[in-house]
């Protein structure tokens, strides 16, 4: 909960203290009569008396005339907290004493109990208030809303429990015995259902008091000296500057090793994603001699401290599931780099002109350590990790909870594909082949997404016997001609179509048909802007999805 | 933790000369591997490729490799006492144990012949377990004839139907024509019950799994072994990916009812 929440709680509780308060203290006033009536009571409050309560009240409302109420209400008032008419003079007397009491009298030991402790807060009745006692229920009732306003959950709970619940169960069976009114019934239920639950509501809140403040705000100046101390133990990467220009002449983004906020680039998307911080471009696997192999080991023991938006947070998942999960096998140098990785969030205030996470539902994500907003001069941190939380003590505590963009400029619908011959259908049509004649296999689309996991290994030698040396692996792209060519020169896909359509099958079919839950891209838009021939992406998926869904009717035409 | 990846070295034991383009490495191994297995073997001053079993005995197993491309000709350089390195086992196998007691017919074509000659060799060194072997087999040309002792071997067996091709070109012992051209001899409507397996190049695959169609042949008893380029074999690398299946991980056999739906 955050303090905000906390706030609006309290304010609600202590606003029905005082209702139940004034109901108890006298008959309804004309005025409260004619608010009541227009009154649209609450259905589903998740105690099964107060639904009761309410609902009797309405029943209430609804089968009486707004100007017999007064009279009809002051009588049962009468009648069943003051015994008026009782020949027997039973009634649900509103004291505590009379319920607690074996002699069931007026100001006994509960009396004196609640006048002492009304006196420790220096607190005693109103003039109003002179015709009752202290411990009459609108007083506790009062009381109750008195340590809400304070802000005092402990000592709330020690009064609700030893003294209100201690008696309020019998005295509301009382009222609902000698009540002739659906309303005083229907109160009976709210205030027993309430009470019971406002119980169990201060122990949530003393539980979420307890628990430490886990979003702050800070100036950029006090978070720059956070990054120079998480330095000692993380590189620090976020989207930074480098030398270089993108196809739309921007200077490029990539992730860096960062010092300090203003070297961060958040607004805009990176051109290269985050993934060849834990998945680099290239790596050693190992050294060897003629008779043995030695594991690469990592330059360091640092761990990663990664500022990530959601849709890269949402490609981690994709890379673990091909490098964890698929044929229940580890890639060990994945897993290595990758359990040293922290993840900062980077709120996405707006979405980036060729972003379609939205489309592909990676627009949000829980899955981090800590998130940032970055304002002008200040940072909003939220800490989800508990380990970091030491780092913000000196920090002022906020509400910030990371907010998530949900409209994209561009959008994608994907395919309907529902069996082995549909996609059979959606593998062969001419739509492929159309690209023949644009891409020209570059692959930059896939050195630009953080899913794509594919590789090469290649040998390389330390002197001609060939036989020092290291294995190291790179980067690969489907997008190449010779992605799938063997040993005898046989290529599996022979065209930039073909390899154009397993590339999208892949992204938005295959991989959730193998490893269900989520299709593999998240709609980061990063190969959109990266394609020298001007592919865009979700272009190419719609224009698929449209293609595929005509060919299906066709076929149904014939 | 486990590193995957991480090769281990293996003795040569012997090099034998198949053709002028062929050779096949007997490797020191011991333990188990099932029919038409695959290893990752480290070529010298390359990388790694996916290589078939072609062979196997007491403590070692043989892989044979054509010198074509930049990849396997690096391991035409190791002799008999040097080191290999390499990790396997991997992929699945032809369901050998159902194949037992019915009739098998094999296609293969080139080096297909490979993964698949431990199969025969097995069918042939236990003739109780076999009703007939139909083997079809064809290469290019004489000069790229393979396993020329097994071959005279296998022709010799009483339940073996052998039938040796060559693309264009007459020998002695051998038609000329592809193995599609073979196939119709095949009495499919005799077998009471049977299995095919085919292996060779994608094109050579499909030809002769229509043609096994096209004479009556049950789709569910065609067995078909994928060929693909692989950096890993495990799962990872991304090259042998065809539609939602990896060969590496779910194949390379697959029954001709799923292949026939896998497209490049």
């Amino acid at each position: 909960m955050s303090p905000s929440e906390v706030q609006t709680l309290n304010q609600n509780r202590l606003h029905f203290y005082q209702l139940l308060a004034r109901v108890y203290q006298h008959e309804l006033s004309q005025s409260m009569i004619q608010q009541l009536v227009h009154v649209t009571f609450p259905k589903q409050t998740g105690s099964a008396e107060m639904d009761r309560g309410y609902g009797l009240l309405e029943r209430y409302f609804v089968n009486h005339q707004i100007a017999a109420i007064e009279e009809d209400l002051a009588c049962d008032y009468a009648k069943v907290f003051l015994a008026a008419g009782e020949t027997k003079g039973n009634a649900a007397f509103p004291y505590e004493s009379v319920y607690t009491s074996d002699e069931k009298l007026v100001m006994q030991q509960a009396w004196a109990d609640v006048r002492a402790i009304y006196g420790l807060e220096k607190l005693a009745l109103d003039t109003e208030m002179a015709d009752i006692k202290e411990d009459h229920i609108a007083v506790e009732l009062k009381f109750m809303a008195y340590l809400c306003e304070k802000n005092n959950l402990e000592a709330q709970q020690t009064f609700l429990k030893t003294h209100l619940l201690d008696w309020i169960v019998d005295f509301c069976e009382d009222i609902r015995k000698y009540s002739h009114t659906d309303f005083y019934r229907g109160i009976a239920d709210l205030t027993v259902g309430f009470l019971k639950r406002d119980a169990a509501l201060i122990e949530t809140l003393q539980t979420a008091a307890q628990a430490p403040a886990t979003s702050f705000t800070m100036a950029n100046s006090d978070f720059d000296a956070l990054i120079q101390q998480w330095q000692q133990h993380y590189h620090v990467f976020a989207p930074a500057f480098v030398n270089g220009r993108s196809n739309q002449h921007r200077p490029l983004v990539r992730f860096q090793e960062i010092n300090q906020v203003s070297d961060i680039v958040y607004d805009r998307q990176s051109d290269f994603s985050a993934k060849e911080i834990y998945y680099p471009i290239m790596q050693t696997m190992f050294y060897f001699t003629e008779h043995e192999v030695k594991e690469s080991r990592l330059k360091d023991d640092k761990d990663y401290l990664i500022f990530m938006h959601p849709c890269d947070i949402n490609a981690l998942r994709r890379t673990d599931t091909v490098f964890m999960k698929n044929g229940g096998l580890t890639d060990s140098y994945y897993k290595r780099l990758r359990d040293k990785v922290k993840i900062v969030m980077m709120e996405c205030t707006q979405s980036c002109e060729n972003c379609f996470c939205v489309s592909m539902n990676s627009n949000r994500s829980d899955h981090y350590d800590m998130a940032v907003r970055f304002d002008q001069h200040q940072m909003n941190v939220n800490v989800k990790d508990p380990s970091f939380l030491a780092d913000f003590q000196a920090a002022q505590t906020s509400d910030f909870q990371p907010q998530f963009i949900s409209e994209n400029q561009a959008t994608v619908t994907l395919p309907e594909i529902n069996s082995r011959e549909e996609l059979d259908l959606a593998g062969h049509l001419d739509y492929w082949q159309t690209f023949n004649e644009r891409c020209i296999g570059c692959g930059g689309c896939n050195t630009v997404c953080p899913t794509c996991t594919c590789f090469d290994t290649l040998d390389v030698t330390y002197d001609e016997s060939g036989k020092q040396g290291e294995r190291r692996r790179v980067w690969s792209s489907c997008m190449l001609d010779t992605f799938t060519q063997t040993a005898g020169g046989n290529r599996a896909r022979k065209t930039p179509g073909d390899n154009m359509r397993f590339k999208t099958l892949h992204k938005v079919y295959d991989y959730k048909q193998r490893f269900g839950e989520e299709n593999m891209c998240v709609g980061c838009g990063r190969c959109v802007m990266r394609c020298p021939k001007d592919i865009s992406f979700s272009d190419t998926i719609n224009g698929f999805t449209a293609a595929f869904a005509q060919a299906k009717q066709e076929q149904a035409v014939k | 933790m486990e590193n995957i990846m991480l090769p281990e070295p293996h003795q040569i034991l012997d090099v034998v000369k198949e053709t002028q383009a062929e050779y096949t490495f007997r490797v020191a191994y011991d333990k188990p591997t099932q029919y038409n297995q695959f290893f990752q073997l480290s070529i010298p001053k390359v990388g790694e490729a996916p290589i078939s079993v072609s062979g196997k005995g007491n403590g070692y197993l043989e892989f044979t490799m054509r010198k074509v491309g930049r990849l396997t000709e690096g391991v035409f350089g190791l002799d008999k006492g040097d080191t290999l390195f390499m990790r396997g086992p991997y992929g699945n196998s032809f369901p050998v144990a159902d194949f037992e007691g019915k009739d098998l017919v094999v296609i293969c074509g080139g080096t297909g012949m490979s993964p698949v000659k431990t199969v025969l060799t097995h069918f042939m060194d236990h003739p109780e377990i076999s009703k007939s072997v139909h083997f079809i087999v064809g290469f290019k040309d004489i000069n790229s004839v393979l396993f020329t002792d097994a071959l005279k071997t296998f022709s010799e067996q009483p339940k073996f139907r052998t039938t040796y091709c060559l693309d264009n070109s007459e020998a002695p012992g051998f038609h000329k024509g592809f193995v599609t051209q073979y196939i119709k001899n095949v009495p499919f409507a005799d077998f009471d019950d049977y299995n095919v397996a085919i292996v060779g190049p994608p094109m050579m695959m499909g030809f002769s799994a229509q043609e096994c169609l096209k004479n009556g042949a049950d789709p569910k008893k065609i067995w078909v072994s994928f060929e693909r380029r692989m950096s890993c074999a495990v799962g990872k690398c991304g090259h042998c990916k065809i539609n939602d299946t990896y060969v590496c991980l779910d194949g390379p056999v697959f029954n001709y009812t799923k292949a026939a739906h896998l497209f490049d």
